[in-house]
């Protein structure tokens, strides 16, 4: 299918832009230091005794200052969010590109390991010149303590700080592969967490003051002759031009340390990233009282809490932490049911799949063939504590922005939907959105009973209205030999729009560009990885009659 | 909560220390800097570090995600059988392996990564794991034909058989029987 164009830039473009204004930063930021270590005057000397080794680790600092910076911002979930949510502030491509916040800092990251690694590589050349070009005329210039010092030595003195840098980054680089993240998130997560150790080394790194510059140029131009020097430099002409030729110089060189810079660059995001997580610390301690406790078929059960003071958009999603399950373990769920001046209380729906969620599953609803040799009592059931951190924001907030959207969801995918399903039932006309199609694709049938009754209610809403069109659905059941009919005769409208088998992805995408000719359409999916690359695809590709399909996608992690 | 893979770690630290080493052996060896043998011995090194270290293991419990490629080595490695497959005899081999990066300067890096790699893989040890080699699943997972095609029902619906349900002519009376299940015109 051709790449168009217009779909390509409409979809790829603000992010592609981002891209290239941080690489220009990278860019610019290591040749303009590059230059200042390779031609300045004050850096002569150094230069003369260290060579390149000296350009290429001062530039590469330096832009390890700019991604130590940037790589703090885009985790401060609680300020993203509230950005997210001022709609005067932002436009829907920068909102749109605060999906990518993610993606931001595991660029950031990456950068900080290579440079990282070029820096090392850098210093390790430096320190066997200090250690062979040792300078017996400016032995203040000097890291060694005699000429031909072990390299080794040095490290351990001098560098023990930046040795420890590494070996911090090589733990935190080594457990954050996809892999890892995956199976033990509890390594990925408590290596992380090892970034204050980090930037607390790394203020001390740079007050080390192994490089000097000279202070007094006017006194004593570099490379001026001196009183007990026969002849000037033969190497003066490579390291630029030295302006005290033939010369002599009033005074001795004299060398200070570089003041370091690096709490400049670092010193504000760490802050903020710090305010930011002890204000969630503080905002997830308010007492949660749990109000319902509902099972549902396939594993997944529907919790709904109350909480003083929340307030929540459809598609946003909370962090729960339950100390009786785990006390380290956070785990996000999104909302399926956000709070309303009529309902105070908000829901979430789990699927049992892992070792937490099968933990907080028991205690929540004791085994029911345990009960069944018990007397029947009435019990008062006592609900674990749990603290909720949140509500934080996704892309499917989008959905009411566009006056066209295509919500496709797979399995328990669902839930941000079901949220935005909830706040259509309670009014509509307040939002921009006239047409939304929604597509479910499920592996069993019985998935769709956790929100049949909300799909007919809004269903039979919305044709008492008038409106029959607003919401097209369809439901898929991807696996051929289960169940293939809901017999209940209240769920008739999901039992006429159910179909068997996979969706056809090109067809939807080609009647959904007829009917809404010239019109931007918001595709969000929220499920496996094959769906949303497929509808990727799709939508920057160009046979749909001028439609413009933009895609968000929900991560997972 | 549950059971943390030390293992699955030690392994991508393990890789990774293998590449570091393996380029600092590369630098040291084309500067030809003093005791470059090291240098040309950590080379070796890593690339036999890389080898060993590239096949995943298998999770206990949950889906393994392999590397690219990584079947023929999982074929290599596997045939070692209880070297590769304890966890202490890498963690000492990997011990063994980063001492002599330590003498020079370009290879010192990869050693106290490796050296790091060597230390989880004793705690993995420790913690009784074991290396298992992800192979290819032999039976496909799904019959493509419904197996009801081939072994018809066996029980009849509840209904009298046959023979009793022919009418004779004597006895109209007789082969009357109800219904177990109402039936309707329309459900």
């Amino acid at each position: 299918m051709a790449l168009s164009v217009r779909s390509w830039v409409a979809n790829e473009g603000g992010k592609h832009f981002v891209l290239l204004l941080w690489l220009g930063g990278n860019t610019w930021l290591f040749m303009r230091t590059f230059l200042c270590y390779y031609y300045g005057q004050q850096y002569h000397y150094l230069h003369k005794m260290l060579g390149l080794g000296l350009c290429i680790s001062r530039a590469s600092a330096s832009v390890l200052n700019l991604n130590c910076c940037l790589v703090l911002l885009p985790m401060c979930r609680t300020l993203l969010t509230c950005l997210r949510g001022s709609h005067r502030v932002t436009s829907r491509k920068a909102r749109r590109l605060l999906d990518k916040s993610k993606t931001f800092h595991v660029a950031c990251g990456v950068a900080i390991c290579v440079f990282s690694a070029v820096h090392v590589s850098a210093h390790l050349a430096n320190i066997v010149n200090f250690s062979v070009r040792y300078s017996e005329d400016f032995p203040s210039l000097n890291v060694a303590r005699y000429k031909g010092e072990d390299p080794r030595l040095i490290i351990l003195t001098t560098g023990i700080t930046g040795v420890l840098l590494v070996l911090i980054l090589f733990l935190m680089f080594t457990a954050s592969s996809y892999c890892i993240r995956v199976s033990n998130y509890e390594i990925f997560w408590h290596t992380h967490n090892l970034f204050v150790v980090f930037y607390v080394i790394l203020m001390l790194h740079v007050l080390g003051g192994a490089l000097k510059y000279q202070t007094n140029i006017e006194a004593h131009p570099p490379g001026c002759l001196r009183a007990n020097q026969s002849s000037p430099d033969p190497t003066r002409e490579e390291s630029g031009q030295a302006l005290g030729d033939g010369r002599s110089c009033k005074e001795e060189a004299r060398f200070q340390p570089n003041s370091p810079e690096t709490w400049l660059w670092v010193s504000g995001p760490l802050c903020l990233y710090c305010a930011e997580r002890l204000y969630r610390y503080i905002r997830s301690n308010s007492p949660v009282t749990i109000v319902t406790v509902v099972r549902h078929p396939c594993d997944v059960i529907e919790l709904r809490m109350l909480k003083k003071d929340f307030k929540a958009h459809p598609g946003q999603y909370i962090v729960l932490n339950c100390p009786s399950v785990s006390s380290f373990e956070n785990h996000p769920f999104t909302l399926t049911a956000c709070p309303t001046e009529k309902k105070e209380t908000f829901g979430i729906h789990l699927r049992v799949v892992g070792d937490w969620t099968e933990r907080f599953a028991e205690l929540l609803l004791p085994d029911p063939r345990a009960e069944s040799e018990i007397l029947p009592m009435v019990q008062q059931r006592r609900y674990p504590k749990l603290h909720v951190d949140g509500p934080f924001g996704s892309p499917s907030e989008e959905v009411f922005n566009y006056e066209v959207s295509l919500c496709v969801a797979g399995g328990i995918g669902v839930t941000p939907f079901a949220c935005v399903l909830h706040t259509l039932l309670d009014g509509w006309r307040r939002f921009r959105l006239r047409r939304l199609y929604f597509v479910w694709v499920c592996r069993e049938l019985q998935s769709f009973y956790w929100f049949a009754e909300l799909l007919c209610a809004l269903h039979r809403k919305l044709w008492q209205e008038n409106i029959p069109d607003y919401l097209n659905l369809q439901l898929y059941v991807s696996q051929t030999d289960g169940l293939q009919n809901i017999p209940e005769e209240r769920y008739q409208p999901l039992s006429s729009r159910l179909l068997i088998g996979r969706p056809r992805w090109k067809l939807l995408f080609e009647e959904i560009g007829k009917t809404n000719k010239h019109k931007r359409v918001g595709v969000f999916c929220c499920g496996p990885k094959g769906i949303s690359r497929t509808l990727h695809r799709l939508c920057n590709s160009d046979r749909y009659s001028g439609t413009t399909f933009e895609f968000n996608k929900e991560s997972f992690s | 909560m549950g059971k943390i893979e030390w293992a699955m770690w030690a392994n991508e630290q393990a890789l990774a220390s293998g590449l570091i080493l393996l380029t600092g052996g590369i630098v040291g060896v084309a500067g030809q800097f003093r005791d470059w043998q090291f240098a040309a011995y950590a080379v070796a090194a890593g690339v036999f570090v890389c080898l060993l270290e590239y096949p995943r293991g298998k999770r206990n419990k949950g889906t393994s995600v392999e590397r690219t490629g990584q079947y023929c080595f999982t074929v290599c490695v596997k045939s070692f059988g209880p070297l590769t497959r304890n966890y202490y005899v890498r963690a000492f081999i990997h011990a063994g392996i980063c001492v002599p990066g330590g003498f020079m300067l370009a290879t010192i890096l990869g050693c106290v990564c490796l050296g790091i790699a060597s230390l989880i893989y004793l705690a993995a040890a420790i913690r009784g794991e074991h290396w298992e080699p992800i192979l290819p699943r032999k039976d496909s997972a799904r019959k493509p034909v419904a197996d009801s095609i081939n072994r018809p029902p066996q029980n009849p619906p509840p209904r009298p058989p046959a023979e009793m349900r022919r009418k004779r002519a004597e006895d109209l009376e007789g082969a009357a029987y109800v219904n177990p299940i109402p039936v309707t015109a329309n459900e």
